[in-house]
């Protein structure tokens, strides 16, 4: 399927803003399942310099900095991505205690690769609170991608979508217990307690194609993927109980939010800035 | 003599008795109490000189740390101020054959960690082929992913490295932490040793100390030529937190010393690609970083957003290869704990040798075995955190009750990785001057310095001893307020002379005399430091000026009489309108209230000792640009200031005068030292300009209030003089009684006067001529140039017998008070525009994220 994905940030000052340094993650990586047909970042006021390059985790980075005074900056992203259609079919899988374990010792070079999922991140850290939540889904000798369908669609169930209700600094524990949410909290807490089960999982940025009925396509999307022996990492997404697929487009990814933020920047001056996101991801006819 | 006592003298009285402490090491001491091999020559010059002689020589070190300014800031002081440096003046000697076995293994150590620091930010092969457990890597937080792929100048990531040793009660030595990140102590190691060689010369010399300067210009070498683009004449800058860190004395002691400006980050902005100095001459490009504040620190785009501190951009500029940074961004990552428990293995794998000194016994436990271990053995260990963090400090397991001892067992099976346990060491002891009775055995660690010297490492010939508080305590921290000692390495060979300086900082003739040296931050730190100073003593003058009218002495009308004074601090707004109405008595009261308040009170805002602290934090922040001797006056002034009232109200009045009357001369002594003492570049010239400013804002507050009105007396005018000290030219000058329009030819109009209006404006007017240009300014004649001129013409064209003459139906001098007015708005004006033009702006920068 292919996509014009339409990304427009715009920060509105009540005072003028001298310097503004900032880095995108807005560019889509070239993946085999996804082509990338064309990319370009729109900035105004007009960048004094504006670089591309590809992050730890392989993500492309775009790095922009406004030098002359300004009381609005306006990012538009703006791309055009095939997306092929994937398997949606899940195999078989080992037991998730058999993945833990492997992990655990890195008994293959892939389990060692993907170790650095498993880890504490600054946004993700694994609590007995995640443990206890996946627990009865992960029962004795269950496979993993069972268990972690399951946890998709217990997390879709048992979590309220509430825009505004969190911000990025809510803490994972504070999302579990409030129960409520936007789809980076779920990414986080999908990923929270997979970690703190002994599981490897990441945290996907992207988008979701517009018009359908889902949840998080009026801003960029995220969700998750799980490290599966011999599979690699299959992606879920918890803010619609869904595994992504066509309508899936893939930015990037990282161990949390943080890794993967779409577009930040270091300010002087400006005061209490007013943002305002528009995503539009469109079908193109070929 | 087999108690382990050494009595250090036979003869003196009192002599010197010293006790070992069983159960440690004693560096000085053996068993048998006779002094060791390499103490012998110390110790015997020690016990001829005697205690009591030894405690004399003490004290004069004590004043140099004193006047010298040595400082070390303790986070948690309520205070928040900067403590003298603990010293103690016994040294610390080491034998030559330990020191060649220690210049090794900390050789080995630093080429070690800087290898593995290669690897780990590059293609991390000891993590794919396992001689690194991935969660050392990838749990560390001080695994800085952003700076992965970076390969720095050289290769070398590691260029300053310190290490912490102690030794065993058999004698070995062990390494208990390593300083990878930016480690400090150096400059304090040479400040303790100016400082023996100073106390006990005599002693120092025959005892043939190798040098610790050499080792200094090694590592300024180095550096500069680890700078890109192989330029001749690199720009180097010494990155600090700021003033309120806690080693902030020895950043400003290396900018002094290596001749570096001193930047916070807010002075470097980073363009292009680049990093660059904001000075006064524009924005000058910078090719080497020497950071004294944490890497994670130093970028809030790509590492800690939450930081105030950095410079957005500057990894992308490292990444890029347009500077060098020391210790390479990243670098903090050896200093945590964990990698001791996998040295030995990696030392041979990567350097295919043995490692030379072991670190004390660490167990990670992220592995099973290991973790086993530390959780039958919990009461015999250290627990630390595997990865430090600010908010955790290492427990000891002996000191914990059952139930602390149970959740910490609970955690560390919760999150194995995050711990590490170490075996406890008992430190060795040295001799300590304690009291001037003598020495007393105290814990030491011994922090070794060393640098990149271009090929490999050279170690400071000496180190930083610390040593603990009490014989009892096992911690050796400054921060828990400890000590330190001087080090000593004897030379059997003659230390080489100085190698001739290769390369060049490029601090020019020509570029300090344009100002691209001096950043925008320490002119505005000089320009603030001139107008407090001044501040200061316009309120000493007052001050001083009104309290005889309390005296009710009439001194034949040379001294204010108490209704002038109340009616002139009233014109001042110092007093309320409304005390005209009340008693004689009550007025006295007042006044006599608010006199007190405003040399004592320190809680004023505006009084003498509120101006002070702002006079020491511009100073303090300008510590690598002043003087030892305008450090000293700026010590004596605050000494004087700070003598608390007399509790005797009779003689209040006599403290008074007597503290302003020394106040006076010690700013004299400032403002002499600053006259005489230092070159007529642009920080000069900020300085004074800050000081014409407030001069003129005071004296034109004071014309304002005090002779625009024609009901004061002429006890006023009197008052008005004595105020700018004008009291004798104008009596030997004019010879005549006092006239408002003499006193306003003398204060307002004569530039001859350097107390008048008219000389500040026309010194200030020659200063902005005299300021560097800015390529961005289109006009002819700039701002500042016209806003001086302005007010010094209407100060020129200004007639004081009309402006005396011309009183209105009220009483008042009308157009007095609006040329004063102008006048006023002006320099207000100028002020704003050299702000904006020259000194930093500190809009407060944030990180924002979006979705």
């Amino acid at each position: 399927m292919l996509y014009r994905a339409t990304h427009t940030t715009t920060y509105r000052y009540p005072q003028p803003v001298s310097t503004s340094v900032n880095e995108a993650r807005l560019t889509p990586r070239e993946l085999p399942s996804q082509r990338v047909r064309s990319s370009a970042i729109l900035v105004t006021p007009e960048p004094a310099s504006m670089a591309t390059r590809t992050d730890y985790f392989g993500n492309i980075v775009t790095t922009l900095s406004v030098f002359e005074p300004h009381d609005q900056l306006t990012v538009t992203a703006t791309s055009v991505i095939d997306v092929l259609p994937r398997q949606e079919w899940l195999g078989m899988s080992a037991s998730w205690e058999e993945t833990r374990d492997m992990l655990s010792s890195q008994a293959t070079d892939e389990c060692l690769a993907a170790y650095e999922y498993l880890c504490d991140s600054p946004f993700v850290s694994r609590a007995s609170d995640l443990a206890d939540y996946a627990r009865p889904t992960f029962t004795r000798g269950r496979p993993l991608l069972d268990a972690a369908r399951e946890l998709t669609a217990r997390i879709k169930s048992e979590f309220r979508y509430e825009p505004r209700s969190t911000t990025i600094d809510t803490p994972v524990a504070t999302v579990l217990e409030k129960r409520a949410g936007v789809c980076q909290d779920f990414a986080h807490v999908m990923i929270g307690a997979l970690r703190s089960l002994g599981l490897a999982a990441r945290y996907v940025s992207g988008y979701l194609r517009s018009g359908a009925d889902y949840q998080g396509s009026e801003a960029s999307h995220a969700w998750v993927a799980v490290f599966v022996p011999n599979s690699g990492w299959v992606q879920f997404d918890p803010t619609n109980n869904m595994i992504p697929s066509e309508g899936h487009v893939i930015i990037g990814w990282g161990r949390d939010y943080g890794d993967v933020t779409p577009l930040k920047g270091i300010t002087l001056g400006g005061g209490e800035e007013t943002v305002t996101v528009d995503v539009r991801v469109r079908p193109l006819s070929e | 003599m087999s108690d382990g006592t050494l009595k250090f003298d036979r003869r003196q009285t009192p002599p010197w008795t010293y006790t070992r402490e069983q159960g440690h090491w004693d560096e000085a001491v053996r068993p048998s109490g006779l002094p060791r091999r390499h103490w012998r020559q110390l110790a015997s010059a020690l016990a001829k000189m005697g205690a009591r002689e030894f405690d004399q020589h003490w004290r004069n070190g004590q004043q140099l740390i004193e006047t010298n300014g040595i400082t070390f800031n303790v986070y948690d002081d309520p205070q928040g101020r900067e403590r003298p440096w603990p010293m103690d003046p016994i040294p610390m000697v080491i034998d030559d054959g330990d020191w060649a076995f220690i210049e090794k293994a900390v050789v080995q150590r630093a080429t070690l960690l800087n290898a593995m620091l290669g690897d780990l930010y590059g293609p991390q092969n000891l993590i794919k082929n396992r001689h690194l457990p991935p969660a050392v890597l990838y749990a560390n937080p001080h695994f800085l992913r952003p700076c992965a792929g970076i390969v720095p100048p050289g290769g070398v990531h590691l260029h300053a490295y310190a290490v912490d040793l102690a030794r065993s009660p058999d004698g070995w030595w062990w390494v208990l932490a390593d300083r990878t990140q930016a480690p400090s102590g150096m400059g304090y190691a040479l400040e303790n040793r100016l400082v023996t060689a100073r106390t006990i010369p005599q002693i120092f010399s025959q005892c043939k100390v190798r040098q610790l300067t050499r080792y200094f210009q090694t590592l300024r070498d180095a550096l500069l030529g680890i700078a890109p683009g192989n330029k001749m004449s690199p720009r180097a800058v010494i990155l600090t937190p700021g003033p309120h860190n806690e080693t902030y004395f020895e950043h400003a002691f290396l900018a002094r010393h290596y001749n570096f400006p001193l930047a916070e980050s807010a002075d470097l902005t980073v363009r292009e690609d680049r990093v660059y100095l904001k000075t006064l001459a524009g924005l000058e490009p910078v090719d080497l970083i020497l950071r004294r504040q944490d890497d994670s620190f130093c970028d809030p785009l790509e590492l800690r957003g939450d930081s105030m501190l950095g410079v957005p951009g500057l990894v992308q500029v490292a990444r890029r290869g347009n500077v060098a940074i020391t210790n390479a961004l990243g670098s903090g990552l050896m200093q945590t704990p964990v990698h001791m428990a996998f040295l030995p293995g990696l030392c041979r794998h990567l350097l295919g040798e043995d490692l030379r000194m072991p670190s004390v016994a660490t167990w990670w436990c992220g592995h099973d075995e290991p973790r086993r271990y530390v959780l039958d053995h919990l009461q015999d260990l250290v627990i630390k955190p595997a990865f430090p963090r600010y908010d955790r400090r290492a427990t000891f397991g002996a000191t914990m009750d059952k139930a602390s001892l149970s959740s910490l067992r609970a955690e560390i099976e919760a999150h194995p990785e995050q711990f590490v346990a170490q075996e406890k060491i008992a430190l060795s002891t040295a001799p300590c001057w304690v009291n001037e009775q003598g020495p007393a055995p105290r814990h030491v660690v011994l922090r070794v310095f060393a640098a990149w010297d271009g090929q490999s490492y050279s170690v400071m010939p000496g180190g930083l001893t610390r040593v603990a508080t009490s014989t009892s305590s096992l911690v050796v921290s400054l921060q828990m307020g400890g000590g330190s000692k001087d080090t000593w390495v004897r030379g059997n060979v003659e230390d080489l002379p100085t190698p001739p300086v290769l390369r060049l900082a490029r601090n020019t003739a020509a570029s300090i005399r344009k100002g691209s040296d001096l950043s925008s931050r320490a002119a505005d730190n000089l320009y603030w430091l001139g107008r407090y100073a001044e501040r200061v003593e316009s309120n000493v003058r007052l001050v001083r000026v009104m309290l005889p009218a309390l005296s009710g002495e009439e001194d034949f009308g040379r001294s204010v009489s108490l209704e002038t004074g109340i009616r002139l601090l009233v014109a001042f707004r110092h007093l309320p309108k409304e005390i005209l109405q009340i008693s004689f008595n009550e007025q006295r009261r007042q006044m006599e209230r608010l006199l007190n308040d405003m040399v004592y009170d320190a809680t004023r805002t505006g009084g003498l000792s509120w101006n002070l602290k702002q006079v020491r934090r511009a100073a303090w922040q300008l510590k690598e640009r002043l003087s030892a001797d305008t450090w000293r006056v700026l010590q004596q002034l605050e000494t004087d200031l700070s003598r608390s009232a007399p509790t005797r109200t009779d003689q209040r009045l006599v403290a008074q005068l007597d503290l302003l009357d020394s106040a006076i001369l010690t700013l004299s002594a400032f403002a002499g030292l600053v006259m005489e003492n230092t070159t007529r570049g642009p920080g000069w010239g900020f300085l004074d300009i800050g000081r014409r400013i407030e001069r003129a804002l005071q004296m034109g507050q004071f014309l304002r209030h005090g002779l625009t009105r024609t009901d004061l007396s002429l006890e006023a005018l009197e008052a008005m003089l004595q105020f700018a000290d004008s009291s004798i030219t104008y009596r030997t000058r004019y010879m005549t009684e006092l006239r408002a329009d003499l006193v306003l030819d003398l204060l307002l109009t004569d530039e001859s006067n350097p107390r008048s209006l008219g000389f500040q404006l026309a010194t200030l007017s020659d200063h902005v001529q005299k300021l560097p240009e800015r390529d961005d300014s289109h006009s002819r004649y700039p701002l500042e140039q016209r806003l001086a001129l302005k007010a010094l013409t209407a100060v020129r064209l200004a007639k004081v017998e009309e402006l005396a003459a011309a009183v209105n139906t009220s009483g008042l001098r009308d157009e007095l008070s609006r040329l004063l007015d102008g006048i006023q708005s002006d320099i207000l004006d100028l002020s704003e525009a050299l702000t904006a033009k020259y000194l930093t702006h500190l809009t407060p920068s944030r990180l924002i994220s979006s979705l």
